[in-house]
C-alpha cells in the first residue's frame, strides 16, 4: 500500500513539473535582476510589438508595491518545492490541494498579465511570455498528475487487502 | 515487498472499502461521496443526473482534468484574436507627435484654452526679490536626493534632463504646475503654454492651471520634457489619454515613482530633476488655489504676503534650488 502511494504519479510528471518550476525561476530571476539594476537592459528586440522594457518598466509591472517579476520568482521557487520529486511521492492530500492551487494561481495571473499587455501596454515580453508559457504547461502537468493521483489512490482503495 | 497492513489499518480499510461498496453508483464505478438512500426507481433516477462531461471524466479522466487548461487557453486566445481584430495594431506609432517629450496624443480633445491676458507674463516674471523674501516657507515640500552616486540624466538635447508626468484632471498636477513653471523660467523660456484645470467632479475640483500639453522651452542649459498623460475629459467612464511616457521615462517612473520618494507608488505629479531629485506630488496643498481664476493666482505671485505666493513662489524656490545643486546652473537673477 505504502509502496504503491509513493510511486502515484508517472515519472514523466515528476521529471516535467520540476524541470519546470526549473525554467520558470531561471527566466524570472533574470527578470527580476534586471528590474532592480536595469529594467532597459533586457536582451529583447524592440520591433515595435515585441518590446521587453515597455512592458516591464510600465506602471503595472508592480503589483501592491512588488515587482510582478519578484511575484513571479516567488511563485516559481514555490512550485518547485511543492513539485519537488520529494514533494510528488509525499502522501499528503494537503500538498496536492496547494500545489493545484498554486498552479491555478499562476494560470490565473498569466491571463491577466497578458490582458496588461495586450490591452494596457500594448506590447509583450518576450521573456515573460516564456514564463507564461511555463506557467500554463506546469498547469497541465499539475493537473495530470493530479488526476493520476486520484486514479491511482481510487485503485488502492478499491483493491482489497491481501 | 509491500505487505498488507494489519491491525487498526487493516479494520480501518475494511471499513472504508465496505462503506464505498454501499456507495457505488450504478455505473459500478466508485465514488468518494457518499449518497444518501432513496426510495423508488434511485437507481434510474441516477442516471439520468449522470451528464455526459461526468461520463467522460470518468472514462478519460486525464483529458478531463486537463479541461481548466483547455480553458485558460481558449482565453488566452481570445484575447489575441480581440486584440488583433479590433482596434490599432500593437504599438502602433501614432502619425503626429508633440513638442515636450512622450509618445504622439491619440485624443482629439485635451480640455485646454489659450491663457488668459497677462497670465504667462506675470508667472514668468516673478521678482528674484520676492522669491528671496519668500524663502522656503513651512508647508512646502521639498525635492528628495537620490544620492551622490546617481549619474545626471541627461535631455533630448544633451542638457542635464528636468522630467514631469502629470496629467490635466490632477489636481496635485495643477497646483504644482504653477510652481513648475515660476522655477523654470528662471532657467529658460516657455511657449505654447495653455490653460486648463484640473477634474470637476475630484478632490480640490476645478484648480485652474497650465497645461504642459503642446508647449515648448528653450534654455542654455537644462530640456524640459513634460509628459501629460490624460486631459481633463471623460470618455466612458475614463479620462482620455494624451502622452504616453515612453520606455526610458516609464524606467524612470517605475525606479523613482515608489518608495523613499513616496508613500504611494505610482502617484503623480512627478518631477525629476536630472535624475538627482525627485519631487512627487503636489509640494504644497492645491486647497490655496481653490476658487480662484488663473488671473488671481497670477496676479499674487509679486506679493510676499500673499498666502498664494508663499505656496507657488516657495515651492518654486525648492525646485530652483535643486535645479542648481542638480546641475551648478544658477538660475536668472540669483544673487
Amino acid at each position: 500500500m505504502a509502496t504503491m502511494e509513493r510511486r502515484a504519479v508517472p515519472g514523466w510528471i515528476t521529471v516535467t513539473s520540476f524541470a519546470l518550476c526549473a525554467v520558470a525561476i531561471g527566466l524570472s530571476s533574470y527578470l527580476t535582476i534586471t528590474h532592480y539594476t536595469d529594467p532597459t537592459a533586457l536582451a529583447c528586440p524592440d520591433t515595435g510589438i515585441v518590446n521587453c522594457t515597455a512592458v516591464t518598466t510600465s506602471s503595472w509591472s508592480i503589483l501592491f508595491g512588488v515587482p510582478v517579476a519578484l511575484l513571479g520568482l516567488l511563485w516559481a521557487v514555490g512550485m518547485a518545492i511543492v513539485s519537488s520529486p520529494w514533494s510528488w511521492r509525499s502522501t499528503a492530500r494537503w500538498l496536492d490541494t496547494v500545489r493545484t492551487a498554486l498552479a491555478a494561481a499562476g494560470a490565473a495571473m498569466v491571463l491577466y498579465l497578458v490582458y496588461i499587455e495586450l490591452f494596457r501596454v500594448d506590447a509583450i515580453c518576450l521573456w515573460c511570455t516564456g514564463v507564461h508559457l511555463t506557467a500554463i504547461s506546469l498547469f497541465a502537468v499539475i493537473l495530470a498528475g493530479r488526476a493520476s493521483l486520484s486514479q491511482r489512490r481510487a485503485l488502492a482503495v478499491d483493491s482489497p487487502p491481501r | 515487498m509491500p505487505k498488507a497492513p494489519s491491525g487498526p489499518a487493516r479494520a480501518a480499510r475494511a471499513t472504508r472499502s465496505n462503506q464505498r461498496t454501499s456507495s457505488k453508483n450504478p455505473t459500478g464505478r466508485s465514488s468518494f461521496s457518499a449518497k444518501r438512500p432513496t426510495a423508488g426507481p434511485a437507481p434510474r433516477r441516477a442516471e439520468a443526473g449522470v451528464t455526459r462531461f461526468t461520463r467522460f471524466r470518468r472514462s478519460h479522466p486525464m483529458w478531463a482534468a486537463l479541461v481548466p487548461v483547455a480553458l485558460v487557453v481558449a482565453v488566452l486566445a481570445a484575447l489575441v484574436v480581440i486584440k488583433t481584430t479590433s482596434g490599432p495594431a500593437l504599438a502602433t506609432p501614432a502619425a503626429s507627435t508633440v513638442t515636450g517629450g512622450g509618445a504622439a496624443a491619440t485624443a482629439s480633445a485635451d480640455g485646454t484654452s489659450a491663457l488668459p491676458a497677462g497670465v504667462l507674463s506675470a508667472v514668468t516674471s516673478v521678482s528674484p526679490a520676492t522669491l528671496a523674501a519668500i524663502g522656503s516657507p513651512s508647508g512646502v515640500s521639498s525635492p528628495v536626493a537620490t544620492g551622490t552616486r546617481t549619474p545626471v540624466i541627461d535631455g533630448p538635447d544633451g542638457k542635464p534632463e528636468i522630467l514631469y508626468v502629470g496629467a490635466e484632471f490632477c489636481p496635485f498636477c495643477a497646483a504644482q504646475r504653477w510652481a513648475v513653471v515660476v522655477a523654470l523660467s528662471r532657467f529658460g523660456t516657455f511657449s505654447g503654454l495653455k490653460a486648463t484645470h484640473s477634474s470637476t467632479t475630484d478632490v480640490y475640483p476645478d484648480t485652474k492651471t497650465f497645461s504642459f500639453y503642446g508647449s515648448t522651452y528653450a534654455s542654455p542649459s537644462i530640456d524640459f520634457v513634460p509628459v501629460e498623460e490624460q486631459t481633463n475629459q471623460v470618455v466612458n467612464g475614463t479620462y482620455t489619454t494624451l502622452q504616453t511616457p515612453t520606455a526610458g521615462e516609464e524606467a524612470l517612473l517605475a525606479k523613482y515613482d515608489t518608495a523613499p520618494y513616496t508613500s504611494q507608488p505610482g502617484s503623480i505629479p512627478f518631477l525629476d530633476i536630472a535624475n538627482k531629485f525627485i519631487a512627487i506630488g503636489a509640494s504644497y496643498t492645491p486647497q490655496v488655489l481653490q476658487g480662484l481664476s488663473m488671473q488671481a493666482i497670477a496676479s499674487q505671485l509679486n506679493d510676499k504676503n500673499s498666502v498664494v505666493a508663499t505656496a507657488i513662489d516657495g515651492a518654486a524656490n525648492q525646485i530652483t534650488a535643486a535645479i542648481t545643486a542638480a546641475t551648478g546652473v544658477e538660475p536668472h537673477g540669483a544673487a
